[in-house]
């Protein structure tokens, strides 16, 4: 059934040579071993010969990737990702010369000196993407691999190591042995003999050498053996090699062990950061639901407001500054304040228009703003449509970091950070400014406030003000983690109710409790039931416990029987 | 005992249920089509749909307006009872034409060899019509003894109803989960759809058709008479008295817990058999029904039509449905706009809903008749 | 006003709304329906076929209409909601009296006016991929089948030498019934049930009845998945057959960019990703993986270039509400729904009537069309036959098509049938 043409591509290369993978890496390995431990950085000759691949000039392709290979040079991965996202170049020169160009930051360089060039407008015609085929780029990815293991960056070395260690292919395996001879670091050692294991599980000659492996993979609580260690086990669980059975069962109880310890710590960790993200959703409501008595069902809106106002300070910094250049890394950022004083600003306009008129009144509250997020919603599907927007992490906050036993993506260790900036705001606002001694004394008896003075009504819109930009500023977080859109907020509305009702209406830190709380217990729960019944238990939960306090972890005292 | 308040109100009852039981279903299978009278077939499942929506409006309206509990889980009962009904239905489809097996498709899909046991009693239309009201009833009971017990009122009982209901959404929404041990299955995202037969007739028949909207405005009209009836008795006026004033209630000796707990099941299983009465007019029962959004949706109808009022739930659901049909239609950009901001200006500037317009608009229509009828300039005494 | 007046005046609204009923057809027009979500979760996406539709419609009537009668097209709004779905088709059909209808994305939207379809005999074009395990006399489908979206690319990921694959979906019935499927096919290439990644359910009897990790719609926590993913790509010749919906592709794509994976070391096919959906998605971590559908935006063909230049064009000058004139892309269903109306359009020319019954057995005997993407040829089981492409995302959004399947039967009902 399948049969047609294949797409001609430039770089077709001889498909014959699809046939000899073994043998070239074998080669690339081979000569890695004479790779010398220091290398000099940014070669020439390597930016050459990567000039002379991308313009097809190579007679052996074979030959040429050995030879990038042994110079060792960590520019081919940063040019080989660049290859891949379209930022390199084939320019045709007035002398009908044609040279690659690299693009950085809106500016072209020659690929072979790294200078800078000017491409004239009228030469533009000249200027075309360069491409490389999915083969070669494979080709590429495994020589850049290669290349990481002996990268001056602890992390790539290690993640390296146990990258082709998994792999399990044979051709590795020399040069991992000839890295850990030569590597100091004790962690790069580990990771580095935890790769020559897992792939002796494979490739051993001897079994006694198998065996070794085993045993060792259990000293080292390998998780990334886990399951090639269990299925040994499992395959001479009957009738198979005693011995080996016995070391396989005793070092897979040792890597589950260290695993149970690795998933509770990473869960607890996932937990702090889901928490994060409900804290700081649930705070801005805490506000308007705890300390003014008014139920704000357009307050999942009011983050999608975030949301958007980062999505246009985005446009406005790309087409300004272009998507390149380093200025446009700080829209994040700019974004952060202005989204907050958006959302400020048209809470304060909502609440001087109609919801000043709802205090006290909590469920023709739920109701008016109920209508009002519909119109929101609406209202954003018109000006940015109904689909999502895309917003771009900005660089500091792509990749991972390590914190021990777990790993976690920046931008979520991020948001853990910036929960622990909005407590401590809030805290400074309720507990420093003149403005928070009037909301707490509003909140407490406000007829007594206002007879003491205070403005009530203007505290109220401050008040309701704060919590919307304290929303607006949770949807620029999530932008990072999740869509932009009309509906954003709607998946976080029962979440914030269900934080602030279970940390008792008007206690900010019962809020940050329970949003801390309900995170790690949904992360705990999530490997054993699953992400959505992990959810609906948490919910129950909720609902029982308030059972068992009806107020919430920290109920409102007050003398009055109807509160 | 007089269940209607004035005679207005008994002639009012009496000719809409002759309208809708007895007029509307003759011009549907007398009248020829194309014709003036003729009620065209979809148009009844369209109306019959309305009066379920009204029905399910009387009873959150039982629950708020005249219990003063603000329960933002009713579309949780009307979808259970709905369920219910649906598993029926797609038990009598019988073999199916694209797998030929006995068994409703999606568990062909999720590799079921045979009915799972939970699903046997559903083949009974009896077993049915009790499941329709016990299911709805027994989460009800549950969910209201806990949280009456431990005097959860006001505002955290509303949110821990949207809470219930968002879960249970989420549970359905799964194509096979575990509660208990046991495996439950219910369709999935897509629900339960594509139904051929009712109690033996065609569903698509236009008597079918008849025949479900007459029973849905049966028991519209059964409820109102119900609730008219209620109202009037002892239980109606504590009922009342704890919209008012629970404490005082309480201290008077009455155990409110009890009475709560009596209407919340009660106005579950009006809903649930509302839902019953709604899956076969409208083809198709799935999760959505459940979300929290569907739910507030009934809370709109029952605040814009007038709450604690006998007609205002009906008015306001009737009202909203037919505006959302036509807005869609017409303004499909822009509707959820003029939805939101009627229903906002409804809920600032007219509290008691448009039953209570009248009312509101009194002294300003006084002024106005007074006005006309003193054109001559008169003899005012000035307040100084 | 008493509960009589007011129940009075509700008739009165009543009857003034009922029975006014439209002809379907009148002296120089021709009614069509448009049934798509405009409002709700699923705008996102059908507001583009809306806009297509309205585009199809002009260039017809701009070139004589259909048996010389225009196309006066009737747009409703689904609003996501589905039982509100089945209202609009019933009212297409029985007072619009509609020729025919375009509409419906989501299975659950598609299986709510089926049974209205059928019981008013109306007909129905359906142009979103989806599982099949489905035939309605009343309904065509050009939306592709399993066999033209999903197979092929694990056809073509096995000839690149891709010998594991992790299937991973939302919980939903298209995925699950598109893995119910690849399990089936996969094993009968002779791939192990080991190199089949996500997890295997099983039955009662041990025996494995379906495989793949599926997460809730929604869903935005993928760390453990993509750490899962990671290790399970390890070995150098992996795969991922992504079937997750729309929104919470942000959530994976983001995670799988930061934990590390490329695309060289791990291909992803996402099966619901077209052109449309990259304006929501964080392109730069897509770069490299790929897609497969019976149309690419980037196709150099002069039928597609010259759809893609008039699309422009009528972007430009028309005033229709609601459409979005910047950032517009086309992708398949967009196609797709196009190729329905051509088709439509030719059947009925066919039959030299517009008459439900007539047009339906035209379409059945097959009706060629060539479309933006290639010829779409009608089959009696009302699906399409039509090519299929295998292309790879590139940085800007657009697929550079690696390789092309010609011609590909459409069948329904795929499972069961791989040994």
């Amino acid at each position: 059934m399948p049969g047609g043409v294949s797409a001609r591509h430039p770089f077709q290369f001889n498909a014959l040579r699809r046939l000899l993978p073994m043998k070239k890496t074998l080669l690339v390995c081979l000569h890695l071993l004479l790779v010398p431990f220091v290398y000099s950085d940014s070669d020439s000759s390597s930016r050459k010969m990567l000039e002379a691949l991308a313009l097809d000039r190579v007679d052996s392709v074979d030959d040429h990737l050995n030879a990038l290979v042994e110079t060792g040079d960590p520019f081919i991965k940063e040019f080989v990702d660049a290859w891949r996202v379209g930022e390199v170049y084939e320019y045709e020169l007035e002398n009908t010369e044609k040279v690659i160009l690299h693009r950085v930051s809106e500016q072209f360089q020659l690929l072979t000196t790294g200078e800078v060039l000017e491409v004239p407008e009228v030469r533009e015609e000249f200027l075309k993407k360069s491409r490389a085929s999915r083969s070669l780029r494979k080709d590429l990815a495994r020589i850049t691999d290669t290349i990481d293991l002996a990268s001056p960056n602890l992390h790539t070395r290690i993640d390296a190591a146990l990258k082709l260690g998994q792999s399990q292919n044979i051709v590795y395996l020399p040069s991992l042995r000839s890295r850990l001879d030569r590597e100091t670091n004790e962690k790069a050692k580990r990771a580095f003999e935890e790769g020559i294991m897992i792939s002796l599980l494979k490739n051993a000659e001897t079994p006694g050498e198998r065996l070794g492996a085993v045993v060792r993979l259990g000293e080292l609580a390998s998780l990334k053996g886990r399951d090639l260690v269990i299925k040994i086990r499992d395959e001479n669980e009957e009738g198979g090699d005693p011995e080996l059975f016995a070391a396989a069962h005793e070092s897979v109880l040792q890597i589950l062990k260290r695993q149970s310890i690795v998933e509770n710590v990473g869960s607890f960790f996932r937990g702090l950061s889901t928490g994060s993200v409900l804290l700081i959703v649930a705070f801005g409501l805490a506000i308007t639901f705890g300390l003014m008595g008014i139920i704000n069902m357009a307050h999942g809106e009011f983050i999608a407001i975030g949301g958007y106002t980062c999505y246009v300070v985005q446009n406005v910094f790309e087409n300004a500054f272009g998507v390149q250049s380093g200025a446009f890394q700080w829209f994040f950022w700019v974004s952060l304040p202005i989204s907050f004083l958006v959302a400020a600003l048209i809470g304060l306009i909502f609440e001087k228009g109609f919801i000043r008129f709802l205090y006290r009144r909590p469920l023709e509250s739920l109701l008016a703003t109920w209508g009002l997020s519909m119109v929101m919603r609406q209202t954003f599907r018109l000006i940015f449509g109904a689909a999502n927007v895309s917003v771009e992490t900005p660089n500091v906050l792509n990749g991972t970091s390590k914190l021990g036993l777990v790993s976690m993506s920046d931008t979520r260790l991020f948001i853990v950070i910036f929960a622990g900036f909005v407590i401590l705001i809030t805290w400074l606002l309720l507990s420093k400014t003149n403005l928070g001694l009037y909301i707490r004394a509003v909140m407490q008896n406000r007829n007594m406030a206002s007879s003491l003075g205070i403005p009530v009504a203007r505290v109220n819109s401050m008040t309701f003000a704060f919590g919307c930009g304290l929303a607006s500023l949770a949807g620029a977080t999530l932008s990072l983690v999740s869509n932009v859109g009309p509906s954003m907020g709607q998946t976080y509305i029962v979440d914030s109710f269900m934080v602030v009702v279970a940390g008792g209406l008007g206690n900010l830190i019962g809020a940050g409790i329970s949003a801390l709380g309900i995170g790690v217990i949904d992360q705990f729960l999530q490997p054993l039931l699953g992400p959505v019944m992990g959810k609906i238990v948490v919910l129950f939960a909720i609902i029982l416990f308030l059972q068992w306090k009806p107020g919430g972890l920290f109920p409102t005292k007050s003398r009055s029987l109807d509160d | 005992m007089n269940i209607f308040d004035t005679k207005r109100e008994l002639s009012g009852f009496v000719l809409a249920g002759l309208i809708l039981m007895v007029l509307l279903p003759l011009s549907n299978a007398l009248a020829p089509e194309g014709s003036i009278f003729h009620f065209a077939g979809y148009q009844l499942s369209l109306w019959g749909k309305y009066i379920t929506y009204a029905t399910l409006a009387m009873s959150l309206n039982l629950l708020w307006g005249y219990t003063g509990l603000l329960c933002l889980c009713q579309g949780l009962f009307f979808a259970l009872g709905g369920y219910a009904f649906g598993m029926y239905l797609m038990l009598q489809v019988g073999v199916d034409s694209v797998y030929n097996t006995a068994l409703p498709d999606f568990m062909d899909f999720l590799g079921y060899r045979e009915l799972p046991a939970y699903w046997k009693p559903f083949n009974n239309p009896i077993f049915t019509m009790l499941a329709v009201m016990a299911v709805p009833g027994l989460v009800a009971f549950v969910f209201g003894f806990l949280a009456f017990r431990s005097r959860i009122k006001g505002v955290y009982f509303s949110i821990l109803t949207q809470a219930l209901t968002y879960a249970v959404c989420l549970l359905f929404f799964q194509n096979k989960f575990t509660l208990f041990w046991v495996d439950f299955t219910f369709g999935g995202n897509n629900g339960f759809t594509d139904f051929k037969q009712i109690l033996g007739a065609n569903i698509n028949d236009a008597s079918t058709t008849r025949w479900l909207f007459i029973g849905s405005a049966a028991f519209m009209l059964l409820v109102y008479a119900l609730i008219s009836m209620m109202l009037k008795t002892k239980f109606g006026k504590v009922q009342q008295a704890i919209r008012d004033s629970e404490n005082r209630v309480r201290f008077s000796g009455y155990s409110t817990t009890t009475y709560k707990l009596f209407i919340f099941v009660l106005s579950g299983m009006i809903a649930g058999i509302a839902g019953a009465l709604y899956v076969p007019q409208v083809g198709i029962i799935n999760p959505g029904e459940m979300t929290a959004a569907k739910s507030l949706d009934v809370v709109v109808w029952v605040a814009l039509g007038g709450r604690g009022t006998k007609f205002g739930p009906i008015l306001g659901a009737i009202v909203v449905s037919m505006l959302k049909s036509y807005a869609t239609r017409a303004f499909p950009d822009s509707w959820l706009i003029i939805l939101g901001t009627i229903f906002v200006l409804v809920v600032l500037f007219m509290p008691n809903g448009l039953v209570g317009l009248p009312k509101q608009l009194a002294p300003w229509i006084n002024r106005f008749r007074g006005e006309k009828k003193s054109a001559e300039p008169t003899e005012t005494l000035t307040a100084s | 006003m008493s509960p009589f007046k007011k129940l009075a005046a509700s008739l009165a609204l009543l009857a003034s709304v009922a029975n006014v009923t439209y002809a379907g057809e009148t002296d120089g027009t021709v009614k069509v329906g448009v049934l798509h979500s405009l409002s709700g979760t699923m705008a996102i996406s059908e507001t583009s076929l809306r806009d297509i539709l309205l585009f199809t419609f002009d260039e017809i009537n701009a070139n004589g209409g259909v048996l010389g009668k225009k196309i006066e097209p009737v747009v409703v709004d689904g609003a996501s909601d589905w039982p509100l779905f089945a209202e609009k088709a019933a009212q297409l059909l029985a007072k619009d009296k509609v020729a025919a209808t375009f509409g419906c994305w989501t299975s659950v939207s598609r299986k709510s006016v089926l049974p209205v379809y059928e019981k008013y005999n109306g007909l129905l074009f359906y142009p979103v991929q989806y599982e099949g395990e489905e035939l309605s006399p009343n309904i065509f489908y050009t939306a592709e089948a399993v066999g033209q979206q999903a197979i092929p690319a694990v056809d073509f990921l096995l000839k690149e030498g891709i010998q594991k694959f992790y299937l991973i979906g939302t919980d939903y019935v298209y995925p699950q019934t598109t893995n119910l499927v690849l399990l089936e096919y996969l094993l009968s290439k002779g791939i192990p049930l080991e190199n089949i990644g996500g997890g295997l359910r099983k039955d009662a009897k041990g025996e494995v009845i379906s495989a793949g990790k599926y997460t809730p719609f929604s869903h935005s926590d993928y760390q453990q998945i993509v750490s899962e993913i990671k290790d399970f790509a390890a070995s150098g010749d992996a795969a991922v057959l992504n079937t997750v919906n729309g929104d919470s592709n942000v959530s994976f794509f983001k995670e799988i960019a930061a934990s590390g994976l490329t695309a060289d070391d791990c291909p992803i096919v996402s099966y619901s990703l077209s052109e449309d959906e990259f304006r929501a998605l964080p392109t730069k971590d897509l770069v490299g993986h790929l897609g497969s559908w019976t149309y690419f935006m980037s196709l150099d063909t002069p039928a597609n270039k010259k759809f893609i230049k008039n699309w422009k064009k009528w972007l430009k000058k028309t005033d229709a509400s609601g459409v979005q004139k910047n950032d517009r892309v086309t992708c398949s269903p967009m196609v797709l729904s196009y190729n329905g109306v051509y088709l439509w359009k030719k059947a009925v020319e066919k039959a030299g009537t517009f008459e439900v019954d007539a047009v339906i057995k035209a379409l059945e005997s097959g009706i060629s069309f060539d479309g933006p993407g290639g010829t779409v040829t009608t089959q009696e089981n009302h699906h399409l036959t039509k090519n299929v492409y295998i292309g790879e995302i590139l940085e800007d959004g657009q697929f550079e098509i690696l390789e092309s399947f010609d011609d590909v039967y459409g069948e329904p009902f795929l499972k069961g049938t791989f040994k």
